[in-house]
């Protein structure tokens, strides 16, 4: 693995139109599946690596949802998106956020189909793994 | 009830053939065709609890629906060696329209005997002559009244108390209680003509007020318990109005309390679900690390293997670098440094091709200074993100979130159906109805209580009267007054009444005792119960055969013990007749069943049994009394409101 010192945003955030679609996924807190938005944001991050993804930029306009400090307090998304993906010349957390892009827009298309929760997606997971 | 029309019913006439069995399922007419009887002879027919049933419950619903507001029921039989035809008839009055009360109908009895008219106000007493109607209860008969005295078995109940009465009022004790009151009552009059007379007496003031002021305290008292005795009638009346009512809406009670509990069942169902969804929320934050668990141990084992694949590298160099050192030395000096021998050429021409072969290799094996470190961390860092998970308990969570919102579907959907049964219905009225009725069951106990010390007050001042009065008695001045030697005579008179009265009762128990052992050795499966003992309730306790009470008795023995006690009371009461029992073999096993139906058609002249073929099985229980089954019959519907009876071969 190559590594190449690349400096580290301080922010991260999602396109506005996933910016809407994570906040209805923690709008209902009965019966959704998060309790916040942070806790959709990482999960869509480790859909999309679990899928090994190669995620595309993200659309603008785009905007700034958390700190990565509050996001990431222990850096465990960091470690994760780097043990797992080479990001060449991009930094971890950008590429982290091109994944919760990614990973947002399958959420809610799974969730709007309907009948599909955070266990069936895990057990989904856990059998194509 | 259900009859319309003419319905006609020959009961057997031949003594050896003198069964009859009417078959009918519940609610066709088994308890209105006894009634039809009651109500023929007695112009009343009874409900639950023995309450008469308005008059004009009686009627058919199909019939007054109508327009038809008449009913009449005919009973031709014999008595005595006279025959009789009684008929007694119910219409509406001219100047009603439509009845809506008793008063709206007119009731007409007629009865012959031997074709020759019976005076109206002579009937009543025809009737009592050979069927009284206070020992009607032991022949005319159903299940409720086997239950009734069954708990004449529980000593000191108030029901058992009541029957104690009813019993005594059948068996003529009143007659003799009339006579001792009566007395008691001359007794008082004479006590205070002798207050009277005393007080003219010089010297027998003291005696004359002490007399007065018991006499006062006698009367008070005498009141005190007429109230109290009123007072517990009309608190019983009140609270056997409220059972009734509260028979009626016992169904919308149990409903009501059953939608609570489905209620309470919906808050702790959403209360978990609410719960579980908290816990899954929690656990969910850390589920994103479950999604790349199986990555992440690829990961970690690609790692290992690197690792292991460049230590290997490093000893591999290392021993090869050790080696080149040794050959080298070799090769710098002639002999061996370890044994000092000279190396031959031929031997030193392989350690040299061995060296270059070495150097060549230690050439391939390039090691980045940095890579082992760098694997390290990078282990170390991917083994901190592999983790138990969470995926688990979150499935475990759904999975009864799910199991509970089937449940609260399957709750929800009963307490609709509830609370749509008990729409209407007041519920909260039919709560205080039933705490109205515990007050005043609390109410009934504490004023039987007051009466009970209320008589033993009476009683004590009753004997301070006649131990003065004896005292008095004893007085020459007093003797000589005609009021002393009445008070005397009453005294006397009274306490041979109370005295007969003990005997009687005594004679009476003794009696039914013999009778309803006879009965019960006969109905009874268990050769090791010898007889019946009679408490002073009426109630019958088995002795064995070691002359022991038997404590422990089955429902079935219960039901034995009190078909024993009213074969016995009725045949004390009355010479053996025809007996009509309704539905009578609730809890009976097979044998005692068969007891009974061996040993009534030999006790009776008329046996009329109105079963259902849950108790009896037509095909096979009726073996014991086949030969003398005359007449059979069954109960048909025709519709909900309308039966007739057919005459059913067996």
């Amino acid at each position: 693995m190559t590594t190449i010192s690349v400096s580290e945003p301080t922010t991260i955030g999602l396109s506005e139109r996933a910016h809407g679609l994570l906040k209805r996924l923690v709008e209902d807190k009965r019966n959704g599946q998060f309790a916040e938005m942070a806790d959709a944001y990482r999960f869509a991050i480790g859909l999309a690596l679990a899928h090994r993804v190669i995620p595309g930029e993200v659309p603008t306009p785009r905007t700034t949802i958390f700190n990565v400090g509050t996001l990431d307090p222990d850096k465990a998304i960091y470690g994760a998106v780097r043990t797992l993906v080479d990001t060449g010349s991009m930094s971890v957390y950008r590429w982290a956020e091109r994944l919760a892009e990614w990973g947002v827009e399958e959420l809610y298309r799974k969730f709007e189909l309907g009948k599909v929760d955070v266990a069936d997606i895990l057990s989904e997971v856990e059998g194509t793994t | 009830m259900p009859y319309k029309g003419d319905v006609v019913v020959e009961f057997p006439t031949d003594s050896s053939l003198n069964v009859m069995i009417v078959f009918g399922d519940n609610m066709r007419g088994k308890t209105s065709f006894l009634n039809a009887l009651r109500w023929a002879f007695y112009g009343r027919a009874l409900g639950r609890h023995l309450h008469e049933i308005p008059l004009l419950n009686l009627l058919n619903r199909e019939a007054t629906a109508e327009g038809d507001f008449s009913m009449e029921v005919g009973v031709r039989f014999e008595a005595g060696g006279h025959r009789y035809d009684l008929r007694r008839r119910a219409t509406k009055r001219d100047h009603v329209a439509l009845p809506s009360r008793t008063e709206d109908m007119r009731v007409d009895c007629s009865l012959q005997k031997d074709s020759i008219v019976v005076v109206g106000n002579q009937v009543e007493a025809e009737i009592n002559r050979f069927i009284p109607e206070q020992v009607s209860r032991f022949f005319l008969f159903d299940g409720e009244l086997l239950q009734e005295y069954e708990t004449l078995l529980m000593e000191g109940s108030e029901q058992g108390r009541r029957i104690k009465d009813a019993i005594e009022q059948v068996l003529g004790v009143p007659t003799l209680l009339l006579g001792r009151d009566e007395i008691g009552t001359i007794l008082k009059q004479a006590q205070k003509q002798q207050t009277k007379d005393l007080q003219q007496m010089q010297g027998m003031d003291a005696q004359a007020e002490h007399q007065s002021s018991l006499q006062a305290k006698e009367g008070a008292q005498e009141r005190d318990i007429e109230a109290l005795k009123a007072r517990l009638k009309e608190t019983k009346e009140q609270r056997e109005a409220l059972d009734d009512e509260l028979e009626k809406v016992e169904g919308v009670h149990r409903a009501k309390t059953r939608s609570t509990e489905l209620g309470k069942r919906q808050a702790e169902i959403l209360a978990k679900q609410e719960g579980n969804a908290l816990a899954r929320l929690g656990l969910v934050k850390t589920a994103w690390l479950d999604l790349i668990q199986a990555q992440l141990k690829v990961r970690q084992g690609q790692l290992l293997e690197e690792q292991a694949r460049i230590s290997n590298i490093v000893e591999r160099k290392a021993r090869i670098d050790t080696r080149v050192e040794d050959l080298e030395m070799l090769l710098s000096e002639a002999s061996c440094p370890t044994c000092k021998q000279q190396i031959s050429s031929e031997n030193r021409g392989k350690f040299a091709t061995q060296l270059a072969n070495l150097k060549a290799e230690t050439i391939s094996l390039e090691v980045d200074g940095d890579a082992l470190a760098r694997v390290s961390n990078e282990i170390s860092e991917v083994s901190k993100l592999i983790q138990a998970g969470v995926g688990k308990q979150i499935r475990n969570l759904v999975s009864e979130d799910r199991s509970l919102s089937v449940e609260l579907t399957r709750v929800d959907n009963e307490k609709e159906k509830i609370d749509e049964q008990i729409r209407g219905y007041d519920t909260e009225a039919i709560a205080s109805q039933r705490r109205l009725r515990d007050a005043l069951i609390k109410q009934e106990g504490s004023v039987e209580q007051r009466i009970v010390e209320a008589e033993r007050d009476l009683g004590k001042t009753r004997n301070e009267l006649a131990v003065l009065s004896k005292v008095i008695a004893n007085l020459p001045a007093a003797r000589a007054k005609r009021s002393t030697a009445k008070v005397a005579l009453c005294q006397a008179l009274g306490k041979v009444f109370s005295e007969s009265v003990e005997r009687l009762r005594e004679d009476l128990r003794r009696k039914v005792q013999q009778k309803a052992t006879e009965a019960f050795r006969r109905l009874t499966t268990q050769e090791k119960y010898e007889r019946l003992e009679i408490n002073s309730n009426y109630g019958l306790t088995i002795i064995d055969e070691n002359g022991n009470p038997v404590e422990v008795r089955s429902a079935g023995a219960e039901q034995i013990v009190a078909l024993s006690l009213i074969d016995g009371l009725a045949r004390t009461g009355r010479a053996a007749g025809p007996v009509v029992m309704d539905t009578p073999f609730g809890r009976l096993d097979p044998k005692h069943r068969e007891n009974i139906l061996r040993y009534l058609p030999e006790n009776t002249s008329q046996l009329v049994l109105l079963v259902h073929e849950g108790e009896i099985r037509k095909e096979t229980d009726l073996t014991p009394i086949a030969s003398r089954i005359g007449k059979s019959y069954v109960i048909e519907e025709v519709t909900p409101r309308h039966s007739k009876i057919k005459v059913q071969p067996l």
